[in-house]
């Protein structure tokens, strides 16, 4: 059943294939960038690679791969019942948890896969491209370096799946997704303005900290508030799709 | 006597103050291929759901396979095929690549199916297409593919000749009335095109306004309705006088050339004989006789237009 869930989600051309190709194109940009900026001005930037690739490549995937993430697991939540496809897993006899729960891993193993190329390619032109000693790059850094790109993508993938769950149709799906994700996440930050306990249990706070920021919550609340998070938001989706009436 | 595939007792739904199916009671047996019939928005396709686990029932209770819906949906549907208002798939795949997804669903050998289920609709050699690039009527037959998967006992398809030619509807009629004779399956299926479900259905069900009118074999409905008689006679007022002695019919219209047209409520055998021996022995030479009943669209229009129909022909299952 995630097998089928997932050639569902990765056949979506736009979503997921362009998606792919989008954050893969902005990391090769961040190595082109990297590799003339040195051919230009190698005393300044005496490495190719290095530190100073990896941020970059970090940077490109954590910005554009959560957005092709949120963008994947909404449109994961909604599709079925938007395309009216919902209604013939039902009635396969399938339960409805078990839909929904293939669609959870299948959604977090998309969202693994469109960023394997991306991360792979940052990671070994780092490593392999010409850099000073000073540049260079721990195996700590390195798994931080996955760890971090992987789980803000996989997490706002699973919260949009959430929040796409609850919508009949794609478009306000991805758009409140979005908007929740990158508008409304960072604005919780301003709870810190009234308690420091209750901005630490915010999701970027908690993601922050279990991704190796020095501030918050111990690094084991961290991650069972980014848990709470996303199973909050998953739990909601999967109680409608347990109700709904297709 | 085999149990019934099907056992509605007392089903309502509403949806908000609107009752879209009101008090709905009846049985289909196994092997038979039933109509299911009604006037846009009269609730057949809100039951359907209900039948299939879609939809929850305000009250009353849903049996399929002797399974009850919705509490042991999954047992229910297990040899259940289905297609809902219409055939819905996902177009970025192949028709093949969509059955392979609903296979991977259905569990079991259903994925073993799929090449069978292909070319018992007639599309193998389309089936590496994709879905978007399919005709509704190819869309119509993939949706019957992707229902055989399970092997199905029932088969529960929701207005299935939409959108397909003269031709492809000759096709499928005899497609479902195979499922029916040579498998053994039953099939329950709602539809407009009532010269077609009378061709296709052993029984037929019509429900109006969300409530079921009637219910009985195609022969009993289509005998319940009027029936008329022509008759060519070489005196057409003496036969007038001796038709209306009888009793036996409700309205003589008189055309051109001794010809005569008797309307009146199931002219069966024994009436007919005894309208042509009252004739003859009344000294009227007969030259022509010819009985036609009402087509079930004719006596479809008659029931959901709010005729009133004999309570006799009501629920005659």
């Amino acid at each position: 059943m995630i097998g089928a869930t997932l050639r569902t989600i990765t056949g979506r051309k736009g979503s997921f294939i362009g998606g792919a190709i989008f954050v893969l194109v902005t990391v090769l940009i961040v190595i082109v960038a990297n590799i003339v900026i040195h051919e230009l001005r190698p005393g300044r930037n005496p490495s190719m690679g290095g530190q100073s690739m990896l941020n970059g490549a970090m940077s490109a995937i954590f910005l554009f791969g959560v957005v092709v993430a949120i963008l994947i697991g909404s449109l994961a939540g909604s599709y079925d019942v938007a395309q009216g496809t919902m209604r013939y897993l039902v009635i396969t006899g399938a339960r409805r948890g078990q839909i929904y729960a293939a669609r959870v891993v299948a959604v977090a193993v998309a969202v693994l896969l469109m960023l394997a190329v991306p991360i792979a390619l940052g990671a070994l032109t780092a490593v392999v491209l010409p850099h000073t000693a000073a540049d260079g790059i721990t195996s700590g850094e390195l798994v931080d370096y996955l760890w971090t790109s992987v789980l803000y993508a996989v997490v706002f993938g699973l919260i949009s799946m959430g929040i796409g769950s609850l919508m009949r149709s794609n478009g306000p799906a991805i758009a409140i997704s979005l908007v929740f994700s990158i508008g409304f996440t960072p604005l919780l930050l301003l709870l810190y303005s009234f308690s420091d306990s209750l901005g630490d249990m915010t999701l970027i706070s908690s993601l922050d900290r279990i991704t190796g920021g020095s501030d918050g919550l111990p690094v084991p609340a961290a991650a069972v508030s980014v848990v709470v998070w996303v199973a909050a938001f998953l739990g909601i989706g999967a109680l409608r799709v347990q109700r709904d009436e297709y | 006597m085999a149990d019934p595939i099907i056992t509605l007792d007392g089903v309502s739904k509403t949806f908000g103050q609107t009752q879209a199916v009101v008090d709905v009671s009846f049985e289909v047996m196994p092997g038979r291929c039933v109509g299911w019939l009604g006037p846009n928005g009269s609730g057949k396709t809100t039951l359907i759901r209900c039948m299939l686990g879609l939809a929850r029932t305000t009250t009353g209770t849903i049996t399929v396979r002797g399974h009850p819906i919705p509490g042991d949906v999954r047992q229910a549907l297990t040899r259940v095929g289905a297609i809902v208002e219409e055939p819905r798939f996902y177009p970025y795949l192949s028709g093949k690549a969509n059955l392979e997804v609903a296979a991977r669903f259905v569990g079991g050998d259903a994925g073993s199916r799929i090449d069978w289920a292909l070319g018992r609709v007639d599309l193998t050699d389309r089936s590496g297409s994709k879905v978007k690039e399919y005709s509704l009527g190819m869309r119509q037959r993939l949706g019957v593919a992707r229902s055989l998967l399970n092997d199905p006992e029932l088969l529960i398809l929701d207005e299935p000749s939409n959108g397909l030619d003269p031709a492809g509807i000759v096709e499928f009629r005899e497609m479902i009335r195979s499922f029916v004779e040579h498998d053994g399956r039953t099939v329950f299926i709602s539809s407009h095109l009532l010269d077609e479900v009378q061709k296709m259905a052993d029984d037929i069900a019509i429900v109006q306004s969300g409530k079921l009118v009637l219910h009985g074999s195609v022969e009993q409905l289509v005998a319940g309705g009027r029936q008329s008689m022509r008759l060519r006679v070489d005196d057409p007022v003496r036969a007038e006088e001796t038709l209306y002695r009888l009793g036996l019919v409700t309205s003589i219209e008189q055309g051109l050339h001794g010809s005569l047209e008797l309307t009146g409520e199931r002219i069966d055998d024994a009436k007919a004989i005894l309208i042509t021996r009252s004739l003859v022995e009344a000294g009227v030479g007969v030259i022509e006789i010819a009985r036609e009943s009402e087509s079930l669209e004719q006596r479809f229009l008659e029931i959901t237009s709010g005729m009133p129909l004999d309570s006799a022909d009501e629920e005659t299952s």
